[in-house]
């Protein structure tokens, strides 16, 4: 398995002290990766870092060996991120939105004419479907969505975007147990095999540790740094308990 | 075929340099008359077509009418040459002259060489007819007006007058005087007793008595300066260049021909308010000149 | 922490307070001695001139001021959107990861914004001679620098998250910003650029003294000679011409907003701009105004550095300067105190519809005819200019206030009511305190608008910066005018700088979100 993504000593100082503290982290190819915490143990800040978005004050973080500071702007195409408050662009449609993942690959014109009329309305609706929506969707206004379709378009302007690494931050959110679900098996089906053909890498974090089963490979974040990182199947309650406890 | 080019390049270019010159002269061949409306401004501005078509009958020259009512755009647009002719006030007159060397001065009214100002003040300020200039002197620490900043009787000369009695602007009450803006508005603010005193074009003032703007029992003239030259018809250095010969000396002539006989003739001396045109010289001004200089309205 | 931290919602209402020595002032030194002229303006507003050639001469002074407002309008909310993009951060932190570039641009543009038009028009006539470009540049220069401001502040306002989110999937910097940002920004584009129409109608008025005509020259002509009957006929179809552009700004606001796709109502407004624009221009040669009539190029009269000594060693800098920000700062307390003030005490529907009338008269009659009329009644004084000054602004702010108010859902409202408290108190917690941010971002502007014409009254004074550049501009002196320019540039400059710092202080970097209305009059 080649590595992916590399953070090496990553060092990352907040407003309220120290946000990342020393991170060491390797993801391979194709795995799946469980991202536990409690409230602000670092795990936004760890996926912002990891996406780029967040350049940290100490340390590397390397794109398949390359420095992510000095990236250029098309290959982070390949890191697809489903953001914990979602950023789609409430005055949009559907279709426009999803659209707005592939933007990395098209030009200004193409920017400016889906934002009149949407194009490639057929890749939209293949994303859509890959998301369990309907088609009939693709026009709505992003206003008129309820939050677990909102949740899902999101996701489906990531795998518009086809990215080799998904960063899902918190996207069980604030779902009712049937949606948990569904989301979380659209997240995995994706991360294995997408019905787009690409081999995909899943780093999500979650609350849900009976969830993480359906994981490779879990990490536990404290107060910014490292407290565990191993096989799912290995995690145990004192572990968790840890993670979770107050200071 | 390289000389054919070349031929046809050089009859284009002369073709469109004569159709520029042509151009030019076109524009060149209007005669621009502007005004700075001070008696009756809003008819004048209005009526302006009646002398236009008047001189467009005695001259055969295109005439027209360009509204600039702001003094110091007035002045200017003379500097630039976009005005040709215009009916300056005393001051402004002397400064479109200065920043234009040569500048004709053609014609004034039959009473602007002998103009006045008055000084009125509102009967609830106490203050007594002057006998002398000296007697300026009671405007010190009473709150006093003058009309616009670039007026020559609304501003210029009474500031004069009042500088030669020994009152400065900084005697008045509260420091320094007000600008009412025109001289119907320092009547109106005067008679309201918003100020105590003020000056203004004799002209506007006995028009305003007449029509019943002016109320004798509320404001009342304190004092007539002595005569000064005021308005005027100035025109461009060039004129006789652009419209031939002779061309300045026609014009004037026009101006000074305007009488009572035809009826719109008569319309338009009622406009300025005289009985006819008279020729007028640079040096009536030298007077206007001096002072502008030593109140720094002229530089 | 028990530190005083002032809510926008008092800060907005503070201002009220310059009320108290304005008044003051006004009332000690009141007299009746107008009454008469005061019962004939008003008696004239009924009774408007009839005469046919006022009212043709009126016509047609409106057709070139309609014209040449079209057309400057057009030109200049093109050129400012440009600008605009050119001076947000936001542009140049998407680009090139800098944004300092954003910020130079700004302040640069400050230059042409603290200029006041009618200096633009006389600056422009001395190197363009009478042309009509005189005043469609006077009425561009400014203009442009504004709608640049105002565009700017409202990208750099947006929320950014959907930018950070495309950005990082690799997208390129252009389509990024215009996917993230152009669909927030196109309705509040429209609904300023369309008041920027009404701005720019006030301008065309006051710049036709510049040999292009105009209503401005009726309404000026007619109020130098105080025929009030004349002066109320120009006065009136202006007033026709605002309000039915109201009318229509707003209708075609509500029709676009219904069609939801921000970027088609862009794409509308652009074209609805161009047709204009074209229309406009064989409208002004149908009034006799030829654009394409040769310029004459004029080198302009440069004071030497000896000139400008004199002239820095001549002029009592600090009783001008001072005097100046005096009259700014009781002008602006006026204008901005006193709507939310007004709405907070009587907020009833009969209520706020008095206001509103108010509010209108106050800004269709121009500054210095309110001033002469305060004038009438009081004597002369910095607290006149001010209240003068202030009194056509606050029908501006009063404007805003009420939009922005309408724009916004009245929940609040209604839960403060429905739990018992006044309709007083519901309305400053329930209607105003979400409107405030906005209000105050518009307070600054308006401060900035302000302080430049106090050119316009300071005659009343016969004091300031204002009246000091009259004086100089009517005495030629170059060298003066060019120092008193400097200082309002750099007074403007300094106010900029002093209001945003306030704002980011007091109300955070990023809750300031206005939707802009209008800047300027």
């Amino acid at each position: 398995m080649n590595a992916l993504l590399e953070l090496k000593g990553v060092r990352v100082h907040g407003p309220r002290g120290i946000r990342l503290n020393n991170i060491d982290l390797t993801i391979s190819s194709g795995e799946r990766i469980a991202l536990l915490g409690s409230n602000g143990a670092g795990k936004s800040s760890l996926i912002a870092v990891a996406n780029g978005s967040l350049t940290p004050n100490r340390g590397l973080v390397l794109w398949q060996g390359h420095s992510m500071q000095n990236l250029r702007q098309g290959k982070r195409q390949a890191i697809g991120t489903l953001w914990q408050d979602l950023r789609l662009i409430e005055e949009l449609n559907v279709a426009q939105n999803i659209n707005a993942g592939a933007l990395g690959s098209r030009n200004l014109l193409w920017a400016v004419a889906n934002l009149i009329y949407p194009l490639e309305i057929n890749a939209c609706k293949e994303c859509l479907q890959a998301v369990g929506l309907s088609t009939d969707l693709i026009s709505a206004p992003i206003g008129e969505l309820s939050g677990g379709q909102r949740q899902r378009v999101a996701l489906a302007r990531v795998l518009r975007q086809r990215p080799e690494l998904i960063l899902a931050d918190e996207p069980l959110f604030s779902l009712d147990p049937t949606l948990i679900e569904e989301v979380l098996n659209l997240l995995l089906a994706n991360a294995i095999i997408s019905p787009l053909a690409i081999h995909r890498t899943l780093l999500m974090s979650m609350h849900q540790p009976d969830l993480i089963h359906n994981f490779d490979r879990v990490i536990g974040l404290r107060s910014g740094s490292i407290v565990f990182d191993h096989p799912s199947n290995e995690l145990d309650a004192k572990a968790l308990a840890w993670i979770y406890r107050s200071e | 075929m390289f000389p054919q080019k070349c031929r046809a390049l050089g009859v284009t270019a002369l073709i469109t340099s004569i159709g520029l010159v042509a151009c030019s002269n076109e524009a060149r061949q209007t005669l621009n008359v502007g005004a700075i409306p001070d008696q009756n401004p809003e008819k004048l501005n209005r009526l302006y077509k009646l002398l236009s078509s008047e001189l467009n009958r005695e001259l055969n020259v295109p005439i027209r009418y360009k509204p600039v009512t702001n003094y110091a755009a007035a002045v200017s647009a003379f500097r630039t040459g976009s005005l040709d002719l215009v009916w300056f006030g005393g001051l402004t007159g002397v400064q479109a002259r200065l920043q234009k060397p040569g500048a004709q001065v053609l014609a004034q009214r039959d009473f602007d060489a002998n103009f006045h100002s008055v000084f009125i003040a509102n009967k609830a300020s106490r203050l007594g007819q002057i006998k002398n200039i000296n007697g300026l002197k009671i405007l010190q620490g009473k709150r006093f007006t003058f009309g616009s900043e670039s007026s020559t009787s609304g501003r210029l000369m009474p500031q004069y007058f009042l500088y030669q009695a020994g009152v400065e602007l900084n005697d008045f009450a509260g420091q320094h005087p007000g600008f009412s803006g025109s001289h119907d508005a320092t009547i109106a603010l005067v008679q309201s007793n918003s100020f105590e005193a003020g000056a203004l074009n004799e002209k506007v003032w006995i028009s305003a008595i007449k029509n019943g703007r002016a109320d004798p029992k509320k404001v009342k003239v304190i004092w007539r300066s002595p005569p000064y030259a005021d308005y005027h018809w100035l025109a461009q250095p060039n004129l006789d260049h652009r419209f031939g010969s002779g061309f300045t000396l026609r014009l004037q002539n026009a101006l000074l021909n305007l009488n009572n006989q035809s009826s719109s003739q008569r319309k338009i001396l009622a406009l300025f308010g005289a009985s006819r045109f008279i020729p007028a010289s640079i040096d009536q001004y030298s007077k206007i000149e001096k002072v502008g200089r030593e109140l720094g309205k002229i530089q | 922490m028990n530190r005083l931290s002032p809510t926008p919602t008092i800060l907005s209402l503070l201002p009220a307070l310059a009320l108290i020595p304005v008044i003051g002032v006004v009332v000690t030194n009141v007299h009746d001695g107008g009454r008469l002229l005061l019962v004939e303006f008003v008696g004239a507003a009924l009774q408007p001139s009839l005469d046919p050639v006022v009212v043709q001469s009126a016509w047609h002074g409106l057709q070139i001021t309609v014209a040449t407002a079209l057309f400057s309008w057009a030109i200049s909310s093109f050129l400012g959107i440009l600008l605009g993009l050119a001076s947000a951060s936001v542009v140049w932190q998407t680009c090139v990861g800098q944004s300092w570039p954003a910020i130079v641009i700004r302040r640069f543009l400050a230059i042409p914004r603290a200029i006041h038009e009618l200096l633009w028009g006389l600056l422009l006539l001395q190197i363009l001679g009478l042309s009509p470009w005189v005043a469609i540049l006077a009425i561009i220069i400014p203009y442009t620098a504004l709608v640049a401001r105002v565009v700017s502040d409202q990208l750099d306002t947006q929320d950014r998250r959907a930018l950070i989110a495309l950005q990082q999937s690799g997208s390129k910097p252009f389509p990024v910003l215009i996917t993230a940002l152009g669909p927030k920004m196109g309705p509040v584009l429209i609904s300023y650029i369309g008041y920027r129409l009404e701005c720019a109608l006030r301008g065309a008025t006051l710049l036709g003294v510049f040999g292009m005509g105009g209503l401005g020259i009726d309404i000026q002509l007619a109020f130098r000679s105080l025929d009030f009957q004349e002066l109320w006929t120009p006065l009136w179809m202006l007033a026709g011409v605002m309000f039915s552009l109201e009318q229509i700004l707003s209708w075609f606001r509500s029709h676009l907003r219904s069609s939801k796709n921000a970027i088609k109502q862009m794409i509308i407004t652009v074209a609805l701009m161009i047709i204009l624009t074209l229309i406009s221009v064989p409208w002004l040669n149908a009034v006799d105004i030829d654009l394409s009539e040769s310029v004459s190029w004029n080198a302009f009269p440069w004071p030497t550095v000896a000139e400008l000594k004199i002239a820095f060693n001549t002029l009592p800098w600090i009783q001008l300067v001072s005097s100046t920000i005096m009259v700014t700062l009781l002008a602006a307390g006026i204008a901005i105190g006193i709507p939310p003030m007004g709405m907070m005490l009587w907020p009833s529907r009969v209520g706020i519809g008095v206001q509103s009338y108010i509010w209108a008269l106050l800004r269709l009659i121009p500054t210095p005819i309110s001033a002469l009329l305060l004038l009438l009644f009081s004597q002369t004084s910095l607290a006149v200019a001010a209240l003068a000054l202030g009194a056509h602004n606050l029908g501006v702010m009063g404007r805003l206030l009420k939009e922005g108010l309408d724009e916004q859902s009245n929940s609040g409202w209604q839960s403060l009511r429905a739990s018992g408290s006044g309709t007083q108190t519901a309305w400053l917690y329930g209607c105003f305190s979400g409107q405030s941010p906005s209000y105050l971002a518009y307070a600054a502007y308006r401060t900035d608008v302000i302080l430049r014409e106090t050119v316009v009254v300071g005659w009343v004074g016969g004091t300031g910066l204002g009246w000091q550049l009259i004086e100089s501009l009517g005495s030629f002196n170059w060298a003066q005018v060019a120092l008193l320019t400097i200082v309002f540039a750099t007074l403007t400059l300094i106010g900029e700088t002093l209001s945003d710092q306030c704002r980011q202080h007091w109300l955070g970097p990023s809750k300031v979100r206005p939707m802009i209305l209008d800047l300027q009059s």
